[in-house]
């Protein structure tokens, strides 16, 4: 059987969903020791990964967007 | 019985005898110097040397120079050297330039002997060699844009050199002493600790900490393919290891190496170049050892869990970012391109490179399974146990950014982002692709069998990566770093831009400085020069008869008066007389009696006291 993106697509979407449950569960019966308050919420570092990650794509694109990006031959141009 | 036997000569020696040999030998031989580093790594290893501790002493100058201190941290680092090495040479051997692989070769011999250098000359001498060996890897790129970046490379690194050596005299004067061992640490503004403060500051120019990073992320992108990967591994590397033997438990170095990792992150996720983005990935990456020997306070367990950690880590980061700059450097090699915008769609052409790539993308992300999931997470910890939030925050918001980079946006746009590969492409000479598999492979190893590293460790390590909490975390983290980047894969879409970093000021300040010679000081030069030629000519023309050019020089005077009040016809006959005595100077010159020159002489003596007396 051939592999399309709508096979990868759900193959994902389980993942995801297996790794949120697979916390919850962790955290309910195993009970990790934590460092930070933070940690005992069973779905922190799912959310840390997905905001952060959007935080830096946005935040990242817009210092380079207003600031830090320039045409390629800036410097050559400036001599 | 040998005392010992240094494994950095092998290379540095081995390499004079490359541009002799020919064909398949040379091939071979390249790929026995590091085999028989190795094997003698493996001796010292099992007590087969008869020394302990210190070796090979050298008297100098009244001092002992140390060139064998010979314990597991030393051991720990000449281990992932020599390894890296060879499979960094399998990939270089098709090379045809001998000079290449001498660089290379003095390049790894020299950061061996900064590895077991027991004493700061020592230190210092294979410091230099370093950073003069490594500028050959840069500069056999042969492009304008590389010439450009050696230079500034070098430049920095002598800057650091400076520093060094600086420090290190400052020491000796204040201590009398050359061993090198932790360095005393205060915020004082007495000589001991501007010597340390000299020397840090060259450790961290190499460390690539930011401000002072900017070498690395300019110069790594325009080496030679080969030549960026050795560049990988050594000089960052190496300078954890003197911080760690300089200023373990330094606490500046903890926000140093968190600010760092998000430094790196940041400036990778609009850059444009993939070796570039890999080459900002080297400062996050070695973030996380500087921050690890900030916490390594000894004589706590904690403090040795960031030594542990900076460690591991530096071995791992060694592996992969090697892997990670072969799998960029084939591209390069195969396309001739390096940039997102001119790439795409080529996983069909080169699957086996994008496969092993991606191992070291998982590695340096810090999946389980891979060798970045069994080190990172020890240096985090380390800061969990410190209980500092912030940092730790930082350090595990660094391994999405890390993630979205190298395993996401850089795979994404190289290998996939086009139905249709955007240029021709085939998989990398076979060298290439064995190289990396072995590291591909060693990543993977050190994955799954952790202890393999931990035993290594100088400390006995107390710390288990593969816990269910630990596993989960990790795989919610990046899982959803996936879910934010497919999400937004068009805002992260690159342009074809350069992002402007801190050698933006010595870029700049050069050609701002070259200006200014050029043009303000060039002219106020040639205005004094004129100025003070004119002055000379006329001192020599009225000492040749002083009287008679006073004479001259009232009468210009007296003409210029009579200009104002007298008639025409008048001040005509005034200055054919004046140009007449002009032709006719100096004329006769004046003969003094001897009581005039008697006279003159007191004169000039009693000027003399009285400016002597004045003064």
């Amino acid at each position: 059987m051939k592999i399309t993106t709508k096979h990868l697509f759900w193959i994902l979407l389980g993942c995801l969903f297996l790794s949120v449950a697979i916390g919850v569960f962790v955290h309910l019966y195993l009970r990790p020791s934590v460092h930070f308050i933070w940690e005992a919420l069973p779905i922190f570092n799912a959310m840390y990964g997905f905001i952060g990650c959007i935080v830096i794509i946005i935040g990242s694109k817009a210092l380079g967007h207003y600031w830090l990006q320039k045409e390629e031959d800036y410097y050559e141009k400036h001599e | 019985m040998i005392e010992w036997f240094h494994p950095g000569l092998i290379y540095i020696v081995g390499a004079l005898l490359i541009p002799v040999l020919r064909g398949r030998l040379k091939k071979t031989y390249l790929l026995l110097l590091p085999t028989m580093a190795f094997i003698n790594l493996l001796l010292m290893s099992n007590g087969v040397f008869s020394s302990e501790g210190k070796a090979w002493f050298f008297p100098f100058f009244g001092y002992d120079l140390i060139l064998g201190r010979i314990d597991k941290l030393s051991m720990v680092f000449a281990y992932v050297f020599v390894i890296s090495s060879f499979c960094m040479a399998l990939y270089a051997i098709h090379i045809r330039e001998d000079g290449q692989h001498v660089a290379a070769y003095l390049y790894v011999g020299s950061t061996l002997g900064v590895v077991f250098a027991g004493d700061l000359f020592t230190l210092f001498f294979f410091w230099e060699v370093m950073a003069w060996s490594s500028l050959f890897l840069i500069w056999y790129r042969r492009t304008k844009g590389a010439y450009a970046a050696g230079f500034r490379y070098i430049l920095v690194h002598f800057f650091g050199g400076i520093c060094l050596l600086g420090g290190i005299l400052i020491h000796l004067q204040m201590t009398g002493s050359i061993v090198f061992e932790t360095l005393r640490w205060g915020w004082g503004s007495n000589w001991e600790d501007i010597a340390s403060y000299l020397i840090l500051l060259a450790f961290l120019i190499n460390a690539a900490v930011p401000p002072l990073h900017a070498w690395l992320s300019d110069s790594y992108p325009e080496a030679s393919v080969t030549g960026a990967v050795f560049l990988t591994a050594f000089t960052t590397k190496s300078a954890i290891y003197v911080l760690i033997r300089g200023f373990p438990g330094l606490e500046l170095l903890i926000w140093a190496g968190a600010i760092m990792t998000v430094y790196g992150v940041i400036f990778a996720a609009i850059e444009n170049d993939i070796r570039r983005i890999l080459a900002y990935h080297i400062i996050s990456q070695v973030g996380y050892m500087v921050c690890g020997v900030g916490l390594g306070k000894l004589g706590t367990a904690a403090g040795e869990m960031g030594i542990n950690g900076a460690i591991a880590h530096a071995f791992c980061h060694i592996l992969y970012k090697a892997l990670l700059f072969m799998g960029a450097g084939a591209v390069l090699e195969v396309t001739g391109r390096s940039k997102l915008t001119e790439l795409g769609g080529l996983y069909k052409c080169m699957p086996i490179t994008f496969h092993l790539y991606m191992v070291g993308a998982y590695s340096i992300a810090g999946f389980p399974l891979f060798n970045g999931f069994v080190s990172k997470t020890m240096v985090v910890h380390a800061s969990a146990i410190w209980h500092l939030p912030v940092i730790w925050l930082m350090l595990e918001g660094a391994s999405i950014g890390t993630f979205l980079s190298v395993g996401l946006k850089l795979p994404w746009g190289t290998w996939f982002s086009n139905e249709k590969p955007v240029c021709e492409a085939k998989e990398p000479p076979k060298n290439m692709l064995i190289a990396m598999s072995i590291t591909a492979f060693l990543c993977f190893l050190l994955g799954v069998c952790p202890k393999v590293l931990y035993n290594l460790l100088p400390y006995p390590v107390h710390y288990e990566p593969y816990t269910s909490g630990h596993v989960v975390a990790v795989c919610q983290l990046l899982l959803f770093t996936f879910v934010g980047f497919w999400l937004l894969r068009r805002t992260l879409h690159v342009k074809p831009t350069i992002t402007l970093d801190t050698d933006w000021f010595y870029r700049m300040a050069g050609k701002r400085v070259i200006w200014f010679c050029e043009k303000p000081l060039m002219t106020f030069s040639r205005f004094i020069d004129m100025k003070v030629m004119r002055l000379a000519g006329f001192l020599v023309w009225f000492s040749r008869n002083p009287t008679e050019a006073l004479n001259i020089k009232k009468k210009e005077f007296e003409l210029k008066l009579k200009k104002l009040v007298a008639n025409p016809e008048g001040v005509k006959e005034y200055r054919q007389s004046l140009e007449e005595e002009r032709r006719r100077y100096p004329g006769e010159l004046p003969k003094l009696t001897l009581g005039a020159s008697l006279l003159l002489i007191l004169l000039f003596f009693s000027l003399y006291l009285i400016l002597y007396l004045l003064i």
